[in-house]
């Protein structure tokens, strides 16, 4: 017997704000978190400008390790997962250890420990090399790790390196294993940290704005890179009640895809994504009249933020001009392997505060961007059911179904 | 819940690029491990590894432009090719199931990434090419895949360290369970790389790191370090009775599965041995079975100094008085650690050695430390009278997952 799965905590590390309720005002206000990098040399590109997370320390949100031994996507995630525990109530220590897991995703692991790498192999002094260049460190999977190392969680552990979807598809993932019953509570989400190879390979893909980005809009020029992490808390909905715990939402499916078409460049006519929206919502039992805000993956990429309106239309029909679709990245940046964690976590609050972000840097429509992209402002309606969307490279769609539940 | 079937199998590895000639030369005892010396010059002198010396990536995949594929990417892709072309999976009956691909790689795209940023180091970022960044993603070789055979259902990469492989086995054997799949592609790939060679050289963990001849002999007394090897190992796994109506050989059948996280990182011993110990009792109740219906075990030991330990006495420790009379083979003795693909290599062989019966020994094991818990395991390959077997995979930094696989009775 599959058992019903709820969201009881948030944690949210961005560009701006720190834990989920100063990131949510942020985010409500239209703040945005774009500023000058500071965390590489940028010179060689055209353009400086990135959300990263500025004055970050981890040392508070650490109890067991050391933040030292481990690069900043970790710290970003135990900070992440530490907020998240709290919000949901939840003691690490009181928790059955055992039965309680991690998964997460990411786009790039560690990439610190490869740069240290890398600018030693190219000067020649790797022999002099420190654990600044240990490759072991570099590693995916450190992230869920460490994190369930810090909080003692002895269950399930997994990372979903599914680039820039990885968020949802290790969100799904742990709404199956709590679903299943192979744990009672999952730690989920997904975090990076600000990195050279995918800034620069952005870069060389002419796919980055120069200074704002501006998802959907008609001069929108690209994304913006960015960092950060969120961590939702899902438990079965008996235990959550059990315990008293406030509950943001229920998780009520999820669809995932591939393109199988080309690794940087989505279907033309939107079918791996759309199949992935029409997946989750088959498996939550709902039509796409159902649903009461997406939250897009909207890049600010003058392809995605297309192709994306053609998807949401193949799979809502006429249901896609009544349905509010906005695009945090338009504040954020785009996060990577973050992103569709922090949106998640976003679906997931949005429905118990009944509001919905907007799409800043939004001026002028696109003809081809038809849809309603709640421009420039948040707005108070009734939010009962949620859909948080991301593709990545590699064809890789993913959208994960939140709702409220009743009484 | 629905019963999930293997109804194909396919690896690229060091001993060969067909399970049953590989099979053959494990139950041989031949070795796919050679001396290296390709990194030294980067300050890395691996002294033994197994890498796929002579792969051809054009003898799988003939007659499409195979430039966008890195090596993890074209390793990936041909294995699964042959895990296809076991049991006749047509690309059009692919995707009318829309079948879905499970990729677990320990460094994944890691060297790719390395030599696009030491390039924009060396030449600047003006330099670098959008076509290899898009390999830059560690998903990269699971979108590669799935473009090439048309797998437009779930696509994921699972990056667990050297359980990778057999995590992913585990995460499409539920996929299937819950019905949210009806194929998958499920597997593991890992590349040989100076990346690799550093990651574990500065660990101490490579075979003969802390000096003295090189011996990667799992369970040995005397063994000191891994060797790392190379390839990919896939099965395909679906719904039995779909399998069944569709005429398919059900080659053996996942009972059940278990991932568990040692929050000690693999520095606390006992606390290490726990949570193996834990992922195979999970695995077995998963399997719905106790520890006197396994017939054999597939060791994850590598040769590593500690590791090796705790697997035997977790081992042990959750199989009670069976350990005592438990036929146990180690495969990485002779393929190396294939890291990622290791635990599904694992897993293709024991299923290769139930049916064949006969099970590969662990060539040189000539010298077990006293006590040591599983009798069984020794130097000579054995007849195997086997219908359930259990296999482990146990990660470097703490992770351990167990899967319970059974011929079809």
């Amino acid at each position: 017997m599959r058992r019903r799965v709820v969201v009881t905590g948030a944690g949210v590390v961005s560009s701006i704000g720190l834990g989920r309720q100063p990131f949510w005002t942020n985010l409500m206000d239209g703040r945005s978190g774009i500023s000058p990098v500071e965390s590489m040399d940028t010179s060689e590109h055209g353009f400086h400008r990135g959300g990263e997370v500025k004055g970050f320390t981890p040392g508070p949100w650490f109890r067991r390790l050391d933040p030292g031994c481990m690069g900043r996507a970790s710290q970003f995630g135990v900070a992440a997962g530490r907020m998240a525990l709290d919000d949901a109530g939840l003691d690490p220590l009181e928790v059955d250890a055992q039965s309680a897991g991690v998964a997460m995703g990411t786009t790039s692991g560690e990439p610190e420990y490869l740069r240290c790498f890398d600018d030693h192999l190219v000067a020649g002094t790797l022999d002099k090399a420190g654990v600044e260049a240990d490759l072991l460190r570099y590693l995916a999977h450190t992230i869920a790790a460490n994190i369930a190392c810090e909080m003692g969680f002895g269950g399930v552990n997994t990372t979903i390196p599914c680039a820039c979807a990885a968020g949802n598809y290790a969100i799904a993932y742990a709404f199956d294993a709590v679903g299943s019953g192979r744990a009672d509570l999952m730690m989920a989400g997904g975090a990076d940290a600000f990195a050279r190879v995918p800034y620069t390979g952005f870069a060389r893909l002419g796919a980055v704005a120069p200074e704002v980005c501006r998802p959907f809009d008609r001069n929108r020029k690209g994304m913006i890179p960015g960092e950060g992490a969120a961590v939702l808390v899902l438990e079965p909905l008996e235990h959550a009640r059990r315990r008293g715990a406030p509950i943001y939402a229920e998780i009520a499916g999820y669809g995932l895809s591939c393109d199988a078409y080309h690794m940087t460049s989505a279907h033309p006519e939107g079918a791996g994504a759309a199949r992935a929206m029409t997946s989750a919502l088959a498996q939550s039992g709902m039509g796409p009249e159902d649903v009461s805000y997406i939250s897009a993956h909207g890049t600010g990429t003058a392809s995605n933020d297309r192709l994306e309106t053609i998807a949401v239309k193949r799979a809502f029909g006429e249901s896609a001009y009544r349905a509010p679709i906005s695009s945090i990245k338009s504040m954020l940046g785009h996060t990577m392997g973050a992103a569709s964690a922090i949106e998640a976590a976003v679906c997931a609050v949005a429905i118990r505060e009944n509001r919905i972000p907007p799409t800043m840097n939004f001026e002028e429509p696109d003809p081809e961007c038809d849809l309603d992209y709640v421009p420039n402002r948040a707005r108070d309606c009734d939010v009962r059911v949620t859909m948080s969307n991301a593709f990545a490279f590699g064809g890789a769609n993913s959208s994960v179904i939140f709702k409220r539940i009743e009484g | 819940m629905d019963r999930v079937a293997i109804t194909g199998m396919g690896v690229v590895s060091s001993l060969g690029d067909s399970h049953r000639d590989v099979h053959a030369a494990l139950c041989q005892g031949r070795s796919g491990l050679r001396p290296v010396t390709q990194f030294a010059s980067t300050g890395a002198p691996c002294r033994l590894a197994g890498p796929v010396a002579d792969f051809d990536e054009k003898k799988y995949l003939p007659g499409r432009n195979l430039r966008p594929l890195d090596r993890l990417a074209r390793l990936a892709t041909s294995a699964v090719k042959l895990a296809l072309a076991d049991t006749g999976w047509t690309p059009e009956l692919l995707r009318s199931n829309e079948a879905g691909l499970a990729l677990g790689t320990m460094f994944g795209a890691a060297h790719t990434v390395g030599e696009f940023d030491r390039g924009t180091v060396i030449n600047g970022p003006g330099s670098a090419s959008p076509l290899d960044f898009a390999n830059t993603v560690l998903n990269a070789a699971a979108g590669q895949a799935a473009i090439w055979h048309g797998l437009t259902g779930i696509n994921s990469t699972i990056t667990t360290g050297i359980t990778a492989g057999l995590d992913a086995i585990g995460y499409a054997t539920d996929l299937i369970r819950s019905g949210r799949a009806t194929v998958v592609v499920a597997g593991g790939a890992e590349e040989f790389s100076l990346e690799t060679v550093h990651a574990f050289e500065r660990a101490g963990l490579l075979c003969g790191s802390h000096g003295g001849e090189p011996l990667p002999v799992p369970f040995h007394a005397r063994r000191n370090g891994i060797a790392p090897g190379e390839g990919a190992a896939f099965v395909i796994l679906e719904d039995l009775d779909r399998a069944l109506a569709g005429g398919r050989p059900v080659l053996a059948e996942i009972r059940g599965h278990a991932g568990t996280m040692d929050t000690s990182g693999a520095k606390d011993g006992k606390l290490a041995m726990e949570a193996i110990a834990r992922s195979i009792k999970l695995a077995l109740r998963d399997a719905g079975c106790g520890p006197d219906d396994i017939d054999c075990l597939s060791a994850s030991a590598n040769g590593s100094v500690a590791t090796d330990g705790y697997e035997a006495c977790a081992a042990a420790c959750a199989l009670g008085g069976r350990a005592a009379h438990l036929p146990v083979t180690a495969v990485k003795s002779m393929l190396g650690d294939t890291l990622g693909a290791s635990g599904v290599m694992q897993l293709i062989d024991l299923v290769e050695s139930m049916r064949q019966g006969t099970l590969p020994g662990i060539p040189n094991l000539d010298e077990v430390d006293a006590g040591f818990p599983l009798p069984m395991a020794g130097p000579e390959s054995r007849e195997l009278n086997a219908r359930i077997g259990l296999v482990n995979s146990v990660g470097a930094h703490g992770s351990s997952c167990s899967l319970v696989v059974a011929l079809r009775t």
